[in-house]
């Protein structure tokens, strides 16, 4: 039930967009009473945003992640991943209207909703760089930590890289985000 | 054109005389005030009136209370009223941090030192700036306008262009540019998203990232391209010996001191 709402919601945000949608219009989209979306979400319309923004931010990932976990490598990860992601952001129609008409409404909560997601991307990204070697001395968890705020950067802003062009992202991956974490060149994937 | 000297002390002098009886009260405003210290003043005001209420809730006439001048005098130094000098405070502010950055980058020795005093430097300064501080607890989406998305590749842009003649003492002025990109992205996530018990403001802190994360990217680079310009002994090293380039704002590649310094050769193993 809750997801239904969640559903009706982000529904609702992609035909009017984030300030105007209401607890009202939720309801009668998701085909329930006001009451029932009050009971999932208490804090009413506020909490509301958050959760289908929270939930469309796990959405997103999600699929992302579906995408790359098969990726062999360290670097391949981050590569296909800021790739990917990019791409996602660029073509997500919902989200690239409602950051040009509501971004005072958007983006406070998606600040909130990217600092949990970076705990969650540098969780997926630890085991990759256990296999590869984490450089001396380095702290995993911290290492782990800086790598995701940097990719939430780039993916928000790329800032003076193509993120279009593979070679590009590679370079910035064996440049920027890579050395420093891990040790030398990539060893050779003998499993997949 | 006339000489710079012959132009001065015109500047000092009230160009409308009667600009001074609207300023009544106000430290800055006093008669004889010019256009610009009395936008300076007006600056100034606005810029506590927003530590304190922020930014929905100060009006043009808060900001003319602050600065003791009356509401008229607001919208003749700055016709576009509120917005207006919300840009100017915004440019004004801007202007402080690089030139409190610029001041300790242009003194460091070296290229950690460079970076550390940036990061370092640019987080103290965004750490300590009540309005900012107001604003991010507040009334986050009048920052976040400026720090996310297309809006931060904005601002990457300028922060870049001002940071990247400070490093390009080290490097090629293109490596310059990448490094800064990337010292500002790392300032700006902490800085949005901080991270408990991190606090770049602290230069052991920020000397920690540069050398953990930061440093051995700039050696990645260079293994990337080994005929680049640039000289790890020297990069890394103190810079040492006069002439090694003065302030920052030199003009890049081909402003970098690496030529002169290449035949010493010292401070091998400093990598």
């Amino acid at each position: 039930m809750r997801a239904r709402v969640l559903e009706a919601a982000y529904s609702c945000v992609a035909r009017w967009g984030l300030a105007k949608t209401t607890v009202e219009d939720t309801a009668r989209c998701a085909g329930v009473s006001r009451a029932t979306v009050y009971r999932y979400f208490p804090g009413g319309r506020d909490e509301l945003i958050q959760q289908v923004i929270a939930w469309e931010f796990t959405q997103f990932f999600g699929r992302l992640y579906e995408e790359v976990r098969d990726a062999a490598s360290l670097e391949e990860v981050m590569e296909r991943g800021i790739m990917l992601a990019r791409e996602s952001l660029v073509h997500h129609e919902v989200f690239q209207r409602v950051v040009q008409t509501d971004p005072d409404v958007l983006l406070p909560k998606i600040t909130v909703e990217s600092s949990r997601i970076r705990g969650v991307i540098a969780a997926f990204l630890v085991p990759y760089i256990r296999r590869h070697g984490i450089a001396d001395g380095v702290d995993e968890a911290e290492a782990a930590d800086f790598l995701a705020r940097m990719v939430l950067s780039y993916i928000a802003s790329p800032g003076r890289w193509d993120l279009t062009d593979r070679t590009e992202v590679r370079e910035l991956v064996r440049t920027e985000l890579l050395p420093g974490i891990v040790v030398g060149p990539e060893p050779p994937a003998d499993e997949a | 054109m006339e000489s710079v000297e012959a132009r001065g002390p015109q500047l000092a002098f009230p160009r409308r005389p009667w600009t001074g009886s609207s300023g009544a009260g106000g430290s800055s405003g006093s008669p004889g005030s010019t256009g610009q210290t009395q936008r300076t003043t007006i600056v100034g005001a606005a810029l506590r009136c927003i530590a304190r209420h922020g930014i929905s809730k100060t009006t043009v006439d808060d900001v003319a209370g602050e600065a003791g001048v009356s509401r008229a005098t607001i919208y003749r130094v700055f016709p576009g009223g509120k917005d207006a000098v919300l840009a100017a405070v915004s440019d004004t502010e801007m202007a402080r941090l690089f030139s409190a950055i610029g001041v300790e980058m242009g003194e460091a020795e070296d290229l950690t030192e460079v970076l550390v005093a940036g990061i370092a430097g640019s987080s103290r300064f965004l750490e300590e700036h009540q309005a900012i501080g107001y604003l991010l607890a507040y009334e986050p989406e009048v920052v976040l306008r400026r720090l996310a998305f297309d809006a931060c590749d904005e601002l990457l842009a300028v922060a870049t262009g001002f940071v990247a003649p400070y490093l390009a003492r080290w490097m090629s002025m293109e490596e310059a540019r990448r490094i800064a990109e990337w010292g500002v992205r790392i300032v700006l996530s902490y800085l949005v998203d901080p991270a408990p018990g991190i606090r770049l403001s602290d230069p052991v802190a920020a000397r920690h990232v540069v050398e953990t994360f930061v440093l051995p990217g700039v050696r990645a680079l260079r293994v990337a391209d080994p005929d680049a310009p640039i000289d790890l002994t020297v990069a890394f090293g103190p810079r040492g010996g006069p002439g090694a380039g003065g302030r920052g704002g030199t003009s890049g590649a081909a402003g970098t001191p690496n030529g002169e310094h290449r035949p010493e050769q010292r401070q091998k193993g400093s990598l």
